[in-house]
């Protein structure tokens, strides 16, 4: 056994497996692992192992650092932590092939919490490698052989795996999972049925792609862009819902007439995506077939999520009034919450008697009370965030803005709702704009002159967001930057790192698209498409079917005719069994020329093809050249001479 | 085949008529640098081949008459003092050479038999506690009569081992005792041309180990040698010293026949004369494996 050479490789795999947690785990904590595995690799280098007594005080500090570093309170994080901690002792300790064994069976468990984390085609493809790469250590300490080989090996055994795990993807029911693990609690942005701002702690910021916007001559779009989703209408004292009502009436629409106005018309090309909201500014309507476009001027799609969808879009400024339950419905309030910010917001309504009036006032509330735009605010928890946030904190994204001045508005009476969208766009070629999920925001809809106005408080406190998208904001861009994690963005000024990007976008498209997104639903559609709308006891049948298939398939295997890897060896026997059907028996205990000899001397006229495959098997049997595809054909030719020869 | 043995074995063959095949395997014996037993009723041609062989081999040799009164001292030498210069000098006996011809060797006392025996293992000699390498290449050639003929000491087992091949001439051919009769075959074996030299059996030697041996017939060695342990037949199976030897010698038979790989064939043709001795059979059983363990393809 190759110790120093399996202790390297399986270091380096728990330096990369910690790598991979950068950005989940307290970096100290990494720095103690990664120190582990240098200190192995050191040990390894003069065939030392640590010291049973060391180990164990080394093992009692990295766990208490590991309760410090890491705490308790996301349970996922400090399983998976002390999961690496307790396998880089065991590396640590390893001395026989067994400890070894053990070592790769648990850098398996290690390398799969990655996927708890990232599931990009990055990530994926780089942890396939590494996959490939303990199989050989495991394959190298049960089996000698070079180490360059047992990976060869390993790798084609992941391959032969590859369409047996296509398999079961595809045709494998989805079960629910037996237990669920808390997922990593990590908001992005991009857009949810609720608002609640307050318990996020760092928005991490995702650079994909979500919608395309193609300008038509003419009809240029006016900045800002408000791309409008979703209208949130509920408040519960804490988070921002879109209440049932409000999707009732996607169904039910209010009828009352609109007076459009400023027409525009575009088109928008919409990535796949999980839910199925579109985008469109303004008071937006479609008349493609596949979009529904709803009496609050928002689309939505109707038909495959999983596909990008191109539709034409035209967006007017409406002119409306509100019935009375409207009315009611956008003015709601939980009885008592925040009470801070309703005595502000009371006071500053009992200062500003009219609409316009107070909507200036709270404008220039947000711009001189010191408020910051931040991507990483401090998170709130309890009652009253509002309050926490107006009176303390003072700092937040859109989210926390948008949020306040809603309810602010409410308070005072005024119909006013949160809506969430994408707010900008990269200018990518003249008439194009690129919107990403980093562009996603939340702003204020108050109703008032009948009509609905937009208000962002955002655009006093960091004005610059307004223009443009947020990557191009130079103050931002900082902090920004910070949160796109190894993103290529921050590079994108170099031009063919830009179109990399671009490429790489699209292919990690396909792979969320495909591999990540396949839930039941989609599997439902595939075997709709597939067998039409038997499907429904299709399922027990493909399980039935595997389980069939994959017995019958152990047994042929185990059943299989012995195949002899010896070449040569079944052309022989194929030569007996025909000397035997013309009634030449050879002898067993003859050697194979003997046996040929015998049949020579029975059948002179195929003395000739005889002659040469002697020839074939002294060469190949004997002699130990290659039975190569050059006599493999000819040994079949001389194998049918035979038969006329007769 | 390879010319100059087919010289040799040509030469041998004035001296011994209608015996190629033994002819061979006593070659093929020699060339895997083992020792080699002639076993026959008297009067059959063993000591005649003992002696043509080592002629024709160009080698030294020494002849050793056993019988029930000789001494270990009488084959190995002995310290004799020597008055003048009042010390024991070392006075070599006949062992001394390169080839030892033990006529009769099973007439002698079993304690001489193993002084023989133990210098054929070790290729030294030591008297009085002081070694004497003896020379190389160093062969014996040994006669005996079978078993069970009056004023015999049968070599125990252990000893027979020691002989790398046992082979036994058996009766001439009517054409072949004719022509002994008319006194037609060169009995003056003296005269036979030296045929190689040490230096070339060296070399030959050394090319007989390069002989290929595929794994195919390798296979068949180790299944004949695993059917002997298995079948009640054989009351002494088959020890690895036999494997190895059953391979070397299907080697250098190879090589005999002019090739440079070994066939099953080549096991086929040295397996009695490799095993029978140590499986304690006699030349009637001999085979009695080949005819029972099938050949791998």
């Amino acid at each position: 056994m190759n110790t120093p050479l399996i202790n390297t490789v399986l270091s380096l795999l728990f330096i990369v497996t910690s790598g991979f947690l950068f950005t989940e785990v307290a970096t100290p904590f990494l720095a103690i692992l990664a120190g582990l595995s240098f200190l192995n690799l050191f040990l390894g280098k003069f065939y030392k192992k640590l010291n049973g007594l060391v180990a164990n005080i080394l093992a009692a500090i990295c766990l208490v650092a590991l309760f410090v570093l890491v705490g308790v309170s996301d349970t996922v994080k400090l399983f998976v932590s002390m999961m690496l901690l307790a396998s880089s002792f065991k590396l640590l300790q390893a001395k026989t092939v067994k400890q070894y064994q053990t070592v790769c069976l648990l850098v398996f468990f290690n390398l799969s919490t990655v996927y708890l984390f990232h599931q990009g085609l990055f990530e994926t493809l780089v942890v396939s490698v590494l996959y490939i790469v303990n199989f050989a250590v495991l394959g190298y300490l049960t089996s000698p052989q070079s180490f360059k080989a047992a990976n060869k090996q390993s790798f084609k055994t992941i391959l032969l795996a590859l369409p047996i795990a296509a398999f079961l993807i595809l045709f494998l029911p989805k079960i629910p999972a037996f237990w669920q693990l808390p997922g990593p609690k990590l908001a992005k942005t991009g857009l949810s049925e609720q608002v609640n701002p307050f318990s996020i702690a760092k928005l991490a910021e995702s650079d994909d792609l979500v919608f395309r916007v193609e300008q038509q001559p003419g009809q240029d779009l006016q900045a800002p862009y408000y791309w409008r989703s979703l209208i949130h209408d509920e408040f519960n004292g804490s988070e921002w819902l879109i209440s049932d009502i409000l999707k009732s009436q996607q169904f039910n629409p209010i009828r009352r007439t609109i007076t459009q106005s400023n027409s525009v018309n575009y088109q928008v090309i919409a990535e796949p995506s999980s839910s199925n909201w579109l985008f469109g500014l303004g008071f937006a309507q479609s008349a493609n077939s596949d979009v529904h476009s709803t009496y609050n001027g928002l689309l939505k799609r109707k038909g495959n999520l999983n596909k990008n969808i191109k539709y034409a879009v035209t967006s007017s400024e409406a002119m409306l009034s509100l019935n009375d339950f409207e009315k009611r419905l956008y003015t709601r309030l939980p009885k008592t919450t925040n009470p801070q910010t309703t005595a502000l917001a009371n006071e500053l309504a009992a200062e500003h008697e009219n609409a316009q009036a107070y909507f200036n006032a709270l404008l220039d509330y947000f711009n001189q009370q010191q408020f910051a735009y931040t991507l990483t605010p401090t998170s709130m928890y309890g009652d009253n965030t509002l309050d926490q946030f107006v009176f303390d904190t003072k700092r937040g994204f859109c989210g926390h803005y948008a949020s306040t001045a809603a309810f602010m508005f409410r308070v005072a009476g005024y119909p006013a709702r949160v809506v969430s969208g994408y707010l900008g766009g990269e200018q990518t070629k003249a008439a194009t704009l690129n919107i990403y999920q980093y562009d996603a925001h939340a702003w204020v809809e108050v109703f008032f002159d009948e009509k609905w106005h937009i208000f962002d408080a955002t655009s006093v406190v960091a004005p610059e967001r307004l223009n443009g998208s947020l990557s191009q904001l130079g103050d931002l861009n900082e902090s920004f930057n910070d949160n796109l994690n190894f993103g290529l963005k921050r590079w994108s000024h170099f031009k063919a790192i830009n179109w990399l990007r671009i490429h790489l976008e699209e292919l990690d498209y396909k792979w969320t698209n495909w591999v990540l997104t396949f839930d039941q639903e989609s599997q439902q559609s595939l075997f709709d498409s597939l067998f039409g709308n038997k499907s429904a006891w299709l399922t027990p049948l493909i399980v039935l079917g595997t389980l069939l298939l994959s017995f019958t398939g152990y047994f042929l295997y185990n059943k299989r005719p012995f195949r002899s890897r010896e070449p040569l060896v079944d052309d022989i026997t194929k030569l007996y069994l025909w000397a035997k059907k013309q009634g030449i028996e050879p002898v067993d205990t003859n050697t194979p020329l003997q046996n040929i000899a015998l049949i020579k001397q029975q059948k002179p006229r195929t003395e000739a093809y005889l002659s040469e495959f002697e020839q074939i098997i002294i060469e190949v049997r004997y002699q130990q050249q290659s039975y190569n595809q050059n006599r493999k054909n000819r040994v079949r030719v001389l194998l049918n001479s035979l038969k006329t020869a007769k | 085949m390879n010319s100059t043995i087919q010289l040799i074995i040509d030469d041998l063959s004035t001296v011994i008529f209608g015996k190629q095949q033994q002819i061979k395997l006593a070659l093929t014996c020699l060339f895997s640098e083992g020792h080699l037993l002639i076993e026959d009723l008297p009067g059959m041609g063993k000591t005649t081949l003992s002696h043509a062989l080592a002629a024709v081999l160009g080698l030294s040799y020494q002849r050793i008459q056993f019988t029930s009164d000789l001494l270990p001292s009488d084959i190995l030498g002995t310290n004799i003092f020597d008055a003048k210069e009042h010390s024991f000098t070392f006075h070599q006996g006949p062992v001394f050479s390169q080839v030892v011809l033990g006529d009769e060797i099973n007439r002698a006392g079993p304690k001489t038999q193993s002084a023989l025996l133990e210098a054929m293992e070790e290729k030294q000699v030591t008297v009085d506690s002081v070694k004497h390498a003896l020379p190389s290449p160093f062969f014996v050639i040994a006669t005996q009569n079978p078993v069970h003929q009056s004023g015999t000491y049968p070599l125990p087992e252990s000893q027979l081992d020691r002989f790398f091949m046992r082979i036994s001439l058996g009766f001439p051919d009517k054409q072949a005792e004719k022509n002994l009769i008319l006194g037609l075959n060169n009995r003056n074996y003296d005269d036979l041309p030296v045929r190689i030299n040490p230096e070339q059996l060296a070399v030959i030697q050394k090319e007989i180990n390069k002989v290929t041996i595929s794994n195919s017939v390798v296979d068949y060695i180790l299944e004949l040698v695993a059917f002997t342990r298995q079948d009640k037949h054989f009351v002494n199976p088959l020890s690895p010293r036999a494997s190895i030897a059953l391979a070397r010698a299907a080697k250098s038979w190879a090589y005999i026949e002019g090739r440079d790989f070994v066939m099953p064939e080549d096991v086929k043709a040295v397996f009695p004369s490799v095993t029978d001795h140590r499986l304690g059979l006699n030349a009637g059983d001999s085979g009695y494996a080949l005819k029972h363990v099938p050949v791998s393809l």
